[in-house]
């Protein structure tokens, strides 16, 4: 049930707790999505590791509307190299005032994602095309 | 990123997230700003008033693969659908998600206001929290022909009969049980029902329940599972309230007593509607439809859903409650795996969530028990007694 116009939802979710709780309690949002929602796809992630995680995000992009990315994979990391984000192409397209922070939640939501399986994250670019990638903590000897 | 396709399942996780951080009044607050990412519903309804909704519903219709009847009757003034299995809902249901109290409400919580803001209003709405629903809208000040009956009707359908109904009518959402509350939301409904009560038992089918000390403490309002309900085993006086479990077995006996009980004297009937876990059919054997426990759970942080695991038995969920409603309370027999040996009756196994003596209880666990017991004892500390 992949339909572009819930972009227009996640856009005003994030508006509204930005607005009436804070920045901070929008970031614990994020956290706590990435880490609670997503539990039982980050044990999966944990347990395949990088193969799974690429795969995973293969999967993923091929069900959003307009995506084009290309996942690669190394030793010790998972690239997402994001050409079209999806999100923000509909949003676009549709003339919607995107909340500058947008792309932060990939950071928060992923970041914590990555951190529940044994990685962490990193983003450059964004606002329309970003890389994203996630790290082996074991490999980068990163905390 | 978060994408689209597993959006329905985030948005009722951030719903919970919001309830959590401050308060169900904020979950409506959020619902009602939804309605600005709805700005294509309302330019079309500016526009084109009813058709414009219209139009815009049926590309959402094609997005999200609706399986609906949608009927526009311009010249009657009349906007009506009839969901025969929301998507969204659905995939709540098949992901055994059941973050916040209750989402289907927020499709009322943005449609009203969209509505409003182009002179139209919900006439009357109905859903089975079941991923079934039907609507009507209309432009305010104009009769507006009522659709009831046609060949689409979702209520004549079979499957309509699951789960439990909030109705609107002319924006408004009506009481649940107006025959018992004019509360129009579950959580008070159960509050106003025990307002009264003093001190509560909650009566397992474990040994302790029908023993002297047990005699001696039972206090006037009792809570017990349908199982013990149907048989009288460990009570035969009546109960204030009847936490029917998830697998019950025994919905004919509970709803021969039910309708033999005079109205004034019978229990209130609650049910968890468990989104893992099949779908009772209450009116099948002429029962009300119970009331949804787990919203007045979620709302008092006693129970979180978790997809996937096991979940507490229903008189463990009786106990949660008596916590939730912060009552001196009594509980008796609480031990259910004492209900698994082999030399158990059949009936008695029934009140293990009534489960089949040859179903394994895979959806319950000791750990699971022991957690929400915990919680309850937290909860109410010396407020609480527990006997084996």
């Amino acid at each position: 049930m992949s339909a572009p116009d819930f972009y227009f939802g996640v856009n005003v979710v994030f508006q509204h707790i930005h607005d009436h709780f804070g920045k901070a309690t929008l970031i614990d949002y994020w956290q706590n999505l990435g880490r609670d929602y997503y539990h039982e796809r980050n044990m999966r992630w944990q347990a395949g590791g990088i193969p799974t995680i690429a795969d995973d995000w293969r999967d993923y992009f091929d069900r959003e509307p307009n995506a084009d990315v290309d996942v690669t994979t190394t030793d010790d990391a998972v690239t997402l190299d994001i050409h079209v984000c999806p999100a923000i192409h509909h949003l676009r397209q549709h003339n919607r005032d995107i909340v500058p922070y947008y792309c932060e939640h990939c950071d928060h939501v992923c970041g914590a994602q990555a951190q529940a399986a044994g990685f962490r994250f990193e983003r450059t670019g964004g606002m329309g095309a970003c890389q994203q990638r996630f790290v082996k903590i074991s490999v980068t000897g990163g905390a | 990123m978060l994408g689209c396709q597993d959006f329905c399942g985030y948005y009722d996780w951030s719903f919970g997230y919001v309830r959590k951080h401050k308060d169900i009044d904020a979950v409506h607050k959020l619902w009602a700003d939804i309605s600005i990412a709805q700005q294509h519903y309302t330019d079309a309804g500016m526009t084109d008033g009813l058709r414009g909704l219209y139009d815009t519903w049926c590309g959402t219709a094609v997005d999200e693969h609706f399986d609906w009847s949608f009927t526009l009757d311009e010249a009657g003034n009349t906007l009506r659908w009839d969901m025969k299995q929301c998507p969204s809902k659905g995939f709540l249901i098949d992901n055994d998600l059941h973050s916040d109290e209750d989402y289907c409400d927020h499709c009322m919580g943005w449609i009203i206001p969209v509505a409003d803001q182009i002179g139209a209003e919900v006439v009357a709405h109905e859903h089975n929290h079941a991923g079934q629903c039907w609507g009507h809208l209309r432009m305010k000040g104009q009769p507006s022909k009522a659709f009831e009956g046609h060949a689409d009707d979702i209520t004549a359908d079979p499957l309509w009969q699951r789960g439990h109904i909030d109705r609107w009518e002319n924006d408004v959402k009506l009481p649940v049980i107006p025959e018992a509350s004019p509360a129009n939301d579950a959580v008070d409904v159960i509050r106003h029902w025990f307002a009264d009560v003093k001190a509560i038992t909650v009566l397992g089918q474990g040994p302790g329940a029908t023993d002297h000390w047990t005699a001696q403490h039972t206090t006037d309002s009792v809570i017990v599972t349908d199982a013990t309900y149907a048989t009288k085993d460990v009570y035969a006086d009546s109960p204030c309230a009847i936490v029917i479990g998830d697998q019950s077995q025994v919905l004919a006996e509970v709803s021969e007593r039910f309708h033999a009980t005079p109205p004034d004297q019978r229990p209130l009937l609650m049910h968890t509607y468990l989104p893992g876990e099949a779908m009772l059919p209450f009116a099948q054997y002429n029962l009300p439809r119970p009331v949804p426990l787990l919203p007045i759970l979620l709302r008092e942080q006693l129970y979180e859903h978790i997809p996937h695991t096991p979940h507490p038995t229903a008189i463990v969920f009786a106990l949660l409650l008596a916590a939730a409603l912060n009552k001196p309370t009594i509980a008796a027999g609480l031990d259910w795996q004492e209900h698994l040996h082999d030399n158990t009756p059949a009936h008695k196994k029934h009140s293990v969530d009534s489960a089949s003596p040859t179903t394994p209880p895979s959806t319950h666990s000791q750990a699971c028990e022991r957690l929400h017991i915990q919680r309850a004892t937290a909860r109410l500390r010396d407020r609480l007694q527990i006997h084996p």
